[in-house]
């Protein structure tokens, strides 16, 4: 822009004018950078903003030309440095958060869903396979019981304990645990650490995501036996579909979601396995995402409402309704207006 | 004497040793939309583990402050604060991550602090998506194994095994890729590089013009075309590393060892070059200066017609008629 070429410079070599001609616009280039850097692309006035892109352009033209022809060391280092730092500056990410989290609830969310639903169909198998198996296996010998059943996950309910004491933890009147702290307590359960093992080991070729899918169903089978034979299984079918209607379906989207990562690495097509790894990620994160979502609500359910609400149908109620909820949102959220 | 098998094996050491620079050097090179490639060294497993230690601290002060503030407030039990505590870390770092990310274009606290920067992998902008992916991997990656690790106990050995196994695999993805990438990285198509740093020193062939006219009486050097044929753009920019080193202060030990260093280097240039003068001690580095501009503007010349001389060496690489 402001090239001052005096008659002594022309004694000069080529590639000293070169840079003496351009060096002015270099340091602006600098000057915008550190600005852009400082305050953001967003805060800086228009002449700045539109200096900075065609300084930049400029820049990787004087680059490409230094390198052929000047040998000065210092000086490609330093452009290279420049415009590298002008290039990040310029491409940088300019989303604004709240147009970000809109357009993934009423969008991009219910759409990953529907894209990926035969994984979360097989999710849901798993779990119900595992309930199955559970079920038939401790109707044919309650010792099954202690085999899959965690004890700290018991909380001293089993095969041995009595009827009255079973319905005394489903209808529990005791409010000591409720609120901020027992949320906390029931995000972090075990339910949670599933669900992130779920997705995390999808990446290896399904298979642990698929068996501790399984297994949860067979914890989940082998304790509703349990109070079925007891004639408690419409109750516990009650107290577990307040919050377990939202927690297990969450850990079957995570499985859903981690069984689609698994498929990319065991079955990549064309692609190859980083490229297949990345293309899935795409949804599975966002199922990832979703059921985080979910894990928090059923926490929310679990921590206020399960030992507050003792009525059956009321936790029918209000379980099923909550699942519905979701439904709908993945059924008909983010589809195109006709 | 060594034997052939020693030397074939020593071959192939180097070999590697070679090709291992070079994808170094492939990993380091992004094309942005421009076209033009520019050199982005990839950022150290190191640099990173300290810039997530930076991170991990500045998002635990935060939760213990709050859990501070929960506890003076009354809003906990005994009973519940630990999983109060846990919940705060948890709901501090997943939005601190992305969000600073976001706003910083690629840069967390730590990574500032680092100067080291999350790049798109194949030179255009860092989209949303990315940033988010990656650092919700980095919970499946570091935490939930760290967190694994702090609450192991002897009772289970089959989980204190799957959570070796899995920081086994955390640290051992980014070291089998050149770019350094973790899986989160891999799925996001990013990677993390060193922020380089322009400076612009100033042009060593600019500057000796006016020194040479400062002193009327002593005659400049001059050399011939064929003086100037010996030597390529690595002895150039080796020379020119020397140059700049002269401005700098030296103490008085080093200025004897630099002035004897000098020395020699004039006298095997005149060697080489076949200067016939001798030149005072007083004019080495003047004569430096002047051979410098004179040997840049040769090659500079030699290059724009297509002759471009990597090293001294460019003469033997012509094959001989």
């Amino acid at each position: 822009m402001n090239a001052r070429v005096t008659p002594q410079d022309s004694a000069l070599i080529r590639s000293a004018r070169f840079r003496k001609e351009r060096e002015a616009d270099w340091r602006r280039l600098e000057d915008l950078v550190e600005k852009a850097e400082k305050n953001g692309l967003q805060n800086m006035d228009f002449a700045g903003t539109r200096d900075l892109a065609s300084l930049y352009r400029q820049a990787t033209t004087s680059l490409a030309i230094a390198r052929e022809i000047s040998l000065d060391k210092a000086l490609l280092e330093y452009l290279e440095a420049l415009t590298a730092r002008a290039y990040l500056s310029v491409y940088a990410p300019q989303e604004r958060l709240g147009g970000l989290v809109g357009r993934f609830i009423t969008k991009s969310a219910p759409q990953a869903m529907r894209r990926s639903w035969f994984y979360i169909l097989l999710g849901f198998l798993c779990m119900g396979l595992g309930a199955l198996a559970g079920y038939l296996l401790y109707l044919e010998n309650a010792s099954w019981f202690y085999v899959f059943m965690p004890p700290e996950m018991a909380g001293g309910r089993g095969p041995d304990s009595t009827t009255a004491f079973l319905r005394s933890v489903i209808y529990d009147d005791d409010h000591s645990s409720s609120g901020l702290g027992a949320f906390a307590t029931y995000l972090f359960s075990h339910n949670t650490r599933i669900a992130i093992f779920v997705f995390g080991l999808g990446v290896f070729a399904c298979a642990p995501a698929f068996l501790l899918t399984f297994y949860n169903g067979l914890i989940l089978g082998a304790f509703y036996a349990l109070h079925v034979d007891r004639g408690l299984g419409w109750d516990l079918g009650g107290w577990l579909s307040i919050h377990g209607v939202t927690e297990l379906s969450a850990i079957c989207i995570a499985c859903g979601g981690g069984m689609q990562l698994g498929m990319a690495v065991l079955f990549p097509g064309r692609n190859t396995r980083k490229e297949a790894l990345r293309l899935a990620g795409k949804d599975a994160v966002k199922l990832a995402i979703v059921a985080a979502i979910m894990l928090v609500a059923a926490a929310i359910l679990e921590g206020f409402f399960r030992q507050t609400v003792q009525d059956m149908w009321t936790r029918y109620l209000i379980g099923w309704t909550v699942g519905f909820g979701w439904l709908a949102w993945f059924m008909l959220g983010g589809r195109a207006r006709q | 004497m060594r034997s052939p098998a020693a030397d074939v094996r020593k071959a192939q050491r180097l070999a590697r040793k070679d090709r291992r620079a070079e994808r170094g050097r492939a990993a380091s090179t992004i094309l942005p939309p421009e076209g033009v490639p520019l050199n982005l060294p990839v950022a150290s497993i190191g640099v990173r583990l300290a810039a997530q230690i930076a991170d991990v601290l500045i998002t635990t002060v935060a939760a213990v402050c709050l859990v501070i503030l929960f506890s003076a407030l009354e809003l906990t039990r005994p009973q519940t604060i630990m999983a109060i505590a846990m919940l705060l870390f948890f709901v501090i770092r997943v939005p601190y991550y992305i969000l600073s990310e976001l706003a910083w274009n690629g840069q967390t606290l730590g990574k500032r602090f680092l100067k080291i920067k999350v790049v798109a992998h194949n030179g255009g902008s860092l989209s949303t998506h990315a940033l988010v992916l990656r650092n919700l991997m980095k919970e499946a990656e570091i935490f939930l194994p760290g967190t694994l690790l702090l609450t192991l106990d002897q009772e289970s050995p089959v989980a204190s095994w799957i959570a070796l196994a899995w920081v086994a695999m955390a640290f051992a993805i980014p070291l089998m890729n050149p770019y350094r990438q973790r899986l989160g990285d891999i799925l996001a198509g990013t990677h993390v590089i060193h922020l380089p740093q322009p400076i612009l020193l100033k042009d060593l062939a600019g500057e000796a013009k006016p020194m040479t006219a400062a002193k009327p009486g002593a005659k400049g050097f001059a050399f011939l075309a064929h003086q100037l044929d010996h030597y390529g753009a690595f002895e150039l920019q080796t020379l020119e590393t020397l140059l700049r080193a002269q401005d700098k202060f030296m103490s008085p030990d080093v200025h004897a060892r630099n002035r004897r260093t000098v020395a020699t280097i004039v006298e095997k240039i005149r060697q080489k070059i076949g200067f016939a003068d001798p030149i005072p001690p007083a004019r080495a580095v003047e004569f430096l200066r002047s051979f410098y501009n004179a040997q840049r503007a040769h090659l500079e010349q030699r290059q724009l017609f297509g002759d471009k001389r990597a090293d001294k060496h460019h003469a033997a690489d012509e094959t001989p008629q």
